[in-house]
């Protein structure tokens, strides 16, 4: 049998062609430093060609592809003979994240940050912000459904963010997302162009400065320039906000530190000031970014807990609706065990000032969405899908979107500063909590108790709002929230906590009035023990506290120079 | 060829290892984020090899390639090799002017075994990178290579 196989014409002729310029099909292996494939080529094939099937098999574009073969750079003219690459052996493969991106950023970034050494240079930093950041490419002042534009990512969210008319629905839409889907927000912070951008330090420096809000708040608070300026801190805290790890190490170490602080005689009040001299301008500067978009300070408000190496905020929160400032003492320790507790609840931000800085530098996130600080509670929220889940599914949380979504008016309440201080509070919201369900108690329990609790009718009397009758506990819990303050600034404020009421309760309103002097007759009382004779103070000091003696004599001893 | 496993019972001749080397250099032997090889594959002497660091993330050097020529001199394995960046690199221990790698600051080379090899080289360079003291320095332009 003279039959010699692969000869038969018939028999494929690439086959024998093949056989007779002896290309034969190899198998190399290409290495990322994160998987292996092999993948099989023509032994002659060239470097591009080659880098065609990789592309291919790992899903990157050819100009992301660098390969190195025994120490060297294969390029795609050359062949893979040329450089003795042989069945069986490894090649290494680098993905290089939008390598025009890099390059770019790093020239953009050299002749801008040579060009734009101060502050106040929006308009130089803003061409090479967006040039620089192409993918993200947003300008100054970003928000969530921008930025998120930038990540292919969320690609979809975007779009549905930016046709979205109610923001709230927004919010909801984006929570809900990142909630269902952690592994998402964890592909944002693992994608190599953002850690790319965050590990440049001009990049981010440029994004935050554009922000007009941040440039005030620096002409203001010359220190927070300082911070920006010093690259060493950038990058740190970029490092903090791409490692969770490291983010929950150094809150702890921080919440350590201050209650370590707090507890030195005076640390209180260096705290304080701490807190006054650097929360309050960001937070006015926060502020004025309510009138363009309230709700961007919900969602912005997520990481006011998470900023701790821009700003110590663990002061206690107010009381929105007059008294403002609850017991330093107790929400100190809660303060910072909630900031601990990867912001469980709503994230807490203090102020003991009058004003109530329930939105504090975390509306500075709004601006800079990727702010190490956002970027940090995003990663948060990644590992630990629950605190999503619990931010949501806060009962007051809940109805407030629903009453906010369906009461356009109410919408509009809620572009007061104030009022969404109250939101943030979670101490306010309990306690508002504890108002409805007092309320509720008491129109089970008697009915014609309360006259007025028509749905929708809303009391106009300005001196009393809706007034929490409190039979539940002992005064001090409810009276963080307790908002039939005398000392009520503003009729708005009391509007918009009717219907906040009104909304709780299920359109039950009150009108109980019970005046402070009622209310903390027995701290007054306990005051006068001490020795506190001017009752008019001690009342003050009371309503300021919320009925906390201890902070109310606190005051009372500040304000006399003894 | 008998490639003997053990380096430490048995003192194996310089081409033996190193060929060995050049086999785990055309595998991948490693974690894929160093490369080296012959510079020219008819080099019989088996002297002049090139290497290739993957800039490890999270630092300044991350998504460079910095390419790096050995020179694995006679008395190799006993002595250890000398090592220069091509890619300019900043980097404590690495001359600014011509990329030549200071023996005394790597530890792999100050303290050079035979079992070490070009890969334990070039890994510790990778690590070094990532030191604090290093991963923030500032490095120049991409893609610039040191003339001498």
């Amino acid at each position: 049998m003279a039959e010699s196989s692969g000869t038969d014409p018939t028999v494929d002729s690439n086959v024998v062609e093949n056989a007779a310029k002896d290309r034969t099909m190899i198998v190399v292996t290409v290495k990322t430093p994160k998987d292996k494939e092999e993948i099989a080529i023509l032994e002659d094939s060239s470097v591009a060609q080659f880098k065609e099937e990789i592309s291919k098999r790992f899903n990157a574009k050819l100009d992301q592809l660098v390969l190195i073969f025994a120490g060297k750079i294969l390029k795609d003219g050359d062949t893979l003979n040329q450089h003795g690459i042989k069945d069986g052996l490894t090649v290494h493969l680098v993905i290089k994240t939008a390598p025009k991106a890099t390059s770019g950023s790093t020239s953009q970034n050299s002749a801008s940050s040579s060009g734009t050494p101060q502050a106040n240079s929006s308009s130089s930093a803003s061409s090479p912000v967006p040039n620089a950041s192409t993918p993200p490419g947003t300008g100054p002042a970003i928000q969530p459904p921008n930025l998120l534009s930038g990540f292919g990512d969320l690609s979809s969210l975007s779009g549905m963010g930016m046709g979205s008319a109610n923001f709230m629905e927004l919010q909801q839409q984006m929570q809900r997302q990142l909630m269902s889907n952690p592994e998402m927000l964890s592909q944002i912070m693992d994608n190599p162009l953002v850690q790319n951008m965050m590990s440049n330090p001009d990049l981010m420096r440029q994004m935050i400065v554009t922000n007009p809000q941040m440039q005030q708040l620096m002409e203001r608070n010359p220190e927070i320039s300082h911070m920006l300026n010093n690259p060493e801190l950038m990058r740190q805290t970029m490092e903090l906000a791409r490692n969770p790890a490291m983010m929950q190490e150094m809150m702890r170490n921080q919440d350590r530190a201050l209650s370590n602080l707090e507890s030195i005689p005076g640390g209180y009040n260096a705290l304080r000031r701490m807190y006054t001299d650097i929360q309050e301008p960001m937070f006015s500067a926060a502020r004025e970014q309510f009138g363009n978009n309230p709700f961007s300070a919900l969602g912005g408000n997520l990481d006011s807990g998470v900023q701790p190496s821009r700003t110590e905020n663990r002061e206690p929160l107010p009381n929105p609706w007059g008294p403002p400032g609850t017991a330093p003492s107790e929400s100190r320790g809660t303060g910072s065990s909630t900031t601990t507790s990867s912001n469980g609840g709503t994230a807490p931000s203090v102020s003991s000032l009058p004003n109530p800085l329930g939105i504090n530098a975390s509306g500075l996130g709004n601006g800079v969405f990727s702010s190490p600080g956002m970027q940090s509670l995003m990663q948060q929220i990644s590992e630990n899908p629950q605190l999503m889940q619990n931010m949501l599914s806060a009962p007051y949380m809940r109805s407030m979107m629903q009453s906010l979504a369906q009461n356009p008016d109410l919408a509009s309440q809620m572009q007061n500063p104030e009022a969404l201080s109250v939101m943030t509070n979670p101490r306010a919201m309990q306690a508002l909590m504890q108002i409805q369900q007092g309320l509720q108690t008491l129109q089970t329990e008697a009915p014609g108790l309360m006259p007025s609790l028509a749905p929708g009718g809303i009391p106009g009397i300005p001196s009393t709002t809706g007034g929490s009758v409190a039979p539940e506990g002992p005064p001090p819990p409810t009276q963080g929230s307790n908002p039939s303050a005398d000392v009520s600034p503003s009729q708005q404020q009391q509007q918009l906590m009717q219907q906040m009421l009104q909304m709780f309760a299920g359109g039950v309103t009150t009108t109980q009035a019970v005046t402070p002097e009622v209310r903390f007759q027995q701290q007054l009382d306990q005051l006068s023990a001490m020795g506190f004779l001017n009752r008019e103070a001690n009342l003050q000091a009371l309503i300021a506290t919320g009925g906390d003696i201890n902070a109310a004599i606190e005051r009372l001893l500040g304000s006399q120079p003894s | 060829m008998a490639l003997v496993a053990c380096h430490r019972c048995v003192k194996v001749p310089r081409n033996f290892r190193l060929l060995e080397e050049l086999e785990e250099g055309q595998k991948g032997v490693g974690d894929g984020t160093v490369s080296w090889g012959l510079e020219d594959d008819e080099d019989m002497t088996l002297t002049r090899w090139r290497g290739m660091i993957i800039g490890p993330p999270r630092t300044i050097y991350e998504n460079r390639m910095y390419s790096l020529k050995v020179e694995c001199g006679p008395r190799y394995p006993e002595a250890p090799p000398f090592v220069r960046f091509v890619t300019k690199i900043n980097l404590n221990g690495v001359h600014n002017s011509n990329g030549v790698v200071d023996t005394r600051a790597v530890s792999a080379l100050a303290k050079w075994q035979n079992s070490y090899s070009i890969r334990v080289v070039l890994q510790e360079l990778r690590r070094l990178m990532m030191c604090k003291e290093n991963m923030k320095l500032p490095q120049p332009p991409e893609g610039q290579i040191y003339t001498n």
